[in-house]
């Protein structure tokens, strides 16, 4: 009750903050961006604009969590606002989920949306979407579900700009975090080496999620590999919140 | 049962790389239910500090306390208790009737419950003309207002307010007195803090005096250990004019309002001296009336004697 009163006001603050604005940019840079890259790709359209959607969702989704996810605590202790809410019979990690939820409601709706506004477009272009294009926005999804439980933590501890970067940071890392274990021979055995070994089992590894070049070119992902992914955000995020629960049980407001 | 009990509750704040902060200092309270308890103290003494610890907002660095016996650290104490900080601040782009609605939410009521609620407490406050415009364009006033408001959902045994007529007009003030006096009547438990002494002396039974962290002073207003009797007024009638000249001239203030004569004297025992002087001039005595210092002039010859420590 108290988490969903929480999560439906941070829902309703996200909308009248018109955050879902994003929707509009999104709108407009998959249908002129899919038509710039469509005159270079001769032959190739279709595949294009499926892999131009998908990537857009991927990364205004991203924006959405990064930048309303890290302030997303941030504002209420700096605006007071959180005074007459902790103040309430209620346990801390409450609100902290709630916030989460309300953003993840935010983020459902907004990716909900952007994939129906593909589907139509690819419709109109005159092609057709099997499953994989539908489990791969599904991951892209749940891949935000990592990154905003990750900006939620980091709201609990560091200012929004600091937690910004951080959070961007992981986000670009976080698809590329097989560099962190291929480094050239002459580190093994080095300081920088085990360094990286260490980022590489910290920083969540979201090309898990990652299916665009599957969706573009119509290739068959099985269910088993879709719910081991899940399964894997899953766990990330829980992990992440349970730590931002903690950093926040402790705080003084 | 005590509504707040309080013993050695202290607060340090640390900051890395800065002084550590003593904010409050062992502070033993103990405040009856259905008591009005002013906490009075500059800027910076601790009276904060107490609050946010009674509503669970900071951790206390060591003693504990309790609302009607439930540890301040529990989420059932907080049932017990509706706080309005300082200056309220809401979310700005809901209305005064949601606002209200999300705060029943977060306290378990059903929607009949919040409804009855809103009834009570928007007739209390006078929120029925704002319900439902959006709290951005709110005065500090009306945010008050709806501060109060929120304090009142649950309808709580114990109300903490922080400040709570600091910045609003004589209306504004008046209007919150009132309420206090209401929800007293009705048996709430009142703690709340305040610049202004003058309503402190008022509206409180007890109060308590902050220094620096520290409670240096607390009982009733009219017991305050150390509250000097500052004159006495004698009231006289019956006096010609030149018996009046004569003890005029030995007073050190001087009224009259028609017939009556008011001279004030530093002590009792020139108000007896004065007071036979007045009946061997043929007058008669109406009254002599012990004039205690103000709250306002105690408090500031409290802050001089702890700050010269």
């Amino acid at each position: 009750m108290r988490v969903l009163a929480v999560a439906g006001n941070t829902f309703r603050e996200a909308v009248r903050d018109k955050v879902l604005y994003v929707l509009l940019f999104f709108a407009i840079i998959v249908i002129l961006g899919s038509r710039a890259l469509g005159w270079i790709s001769v032959g190739q359209d279709l595949k294009i604009v499926k892999d131009f959607c998908l990537a857009s969702m991927s990364v205004f989704g991203a924006l959405i969590a990064i930048f309303v996810g890290t302030s997303l605590l941030y504002k209420e202790i700096d605006k007071k606002t959180l005074y007459t809410i902790i103040s309430q019979p209620m346990h801390r990690y409450e609100f902290v989920l709630g916030k989460y939820f309300g953003l993840v409601a935010l983020l459902a709706l907004a990716l909900g949306s952007m994939s129906a506004l593909s589907t139509a477009y690819i419709f109109v272009l005159g092609g057709k979407l099997n499953l994989v294009f539908f489990q791969a926005a599904l991951l892209n999804f749940w891949k935000l579900l990592v990154v905003t439980a990750l900006a939620v933590l980091l709201s609990a501890l560091t200012s929004p700009i600091l937690g910004a970067i951080i959070v961007f940071c992981c986000f670009v890392f976080g698809h590329a975090t097989g560099v962190f274990l291929d480094l050239p021979p002459q580190f093994n055995g080095t300081f920088t080496k085990h360094f990286f070994e260490v980022i590489y089992y910290c920083v969540p590894n979201l090309d898990n999620f990652n299916l665009h070049s599957e969706a573009a070119n119509d290739i068959p992902v099985s269910l088993a590999y879709t719910a081991w992914a899940l399964a894997y955000g899953t766990a990330y995020s829980a992990v992440l919140l349970i730590m931002a629960c903690l950093a926040f049980e402790g705080k003084d407001l | 049962m005590a509504a707040i009990v309080t013993r050695a509750l202290s607060k340090t704040y640390k900051v890395i790389g800065k002084a550590a902060v003593r904010s409050l200092r062992g502070l033993d309270l103990e405040i009856a239910e259905n008591e009005v308890f002013g906490f009075v103290g500059r800027n910076g003494a601790g009276k904060t500090t107490t609050i946010k610890l009674l509503c669970g907002l900071i951790h206390p660095s060591s003693g504990g306390a309790s609302l009607f016996g439930e540890d301040i650290r529990l989420r059932e104490a907080r049932r017990l208790v509706g706080y309005m900080p300082e200056q309220p601040y809401f979310y700005e782009y809901l209305t005064p009737r949601e606002t209200l609605t999300f705060y029943g939410r977060l306290r378990g009521l059903s929607a009949a419950q919040r409804q009855a609620q809103w009834d009570r407490v928007a007739g209390l406050l006078e929120l029925e003309d704002i319900a439902d415009r959006r709290i951005r364009g709110f005065s500090k006033g009306m945010r008050q207002r709806v501060g109060f408001a929120v304090a009142l959902v649950g309808d709580p045994p114990l109300l903490i307010l922080d400040e709570p007529m600091s910045g609003l007009d004589p209306i504004g003030r008046r209007m919150i007195r009132e309420a206090i006096l209401r929800l007293r009547d009705e048996g709430k438990t009142i703690f709340f803090s305040s610049h202004v002494l003058s309503d402190v002396e008022e509206l409180c039974d007890r109060i308590g005096m902050l220094v620096e962290g520290r409670l240096v002073h607390h009982g009733r207003v009219d017991e305050l250990p150390g509250r000097r009797m500052k004159e006495v007024e004698v009231s006289a009638e019956g006096l010609d004019g030149a018996a009046a000249a004569t003890l005029v001239a030995r007073s050190a203030g001087h009224r009259q309002i028609d017939q009556v004569h008011l001279f004030r004297v530093a002590d009792l025992e020139n108000a007896n001296a004065l007071a036979a002087e007045i009946l061997a001039a043929g007058g008669r005595i109406r009254e002599l009336q012990p004039v205690r210092e103000s709250l306002d002039d105690f408090f500031a010859r409290i802050q001089q004697k702890e700050a010269a420590k």
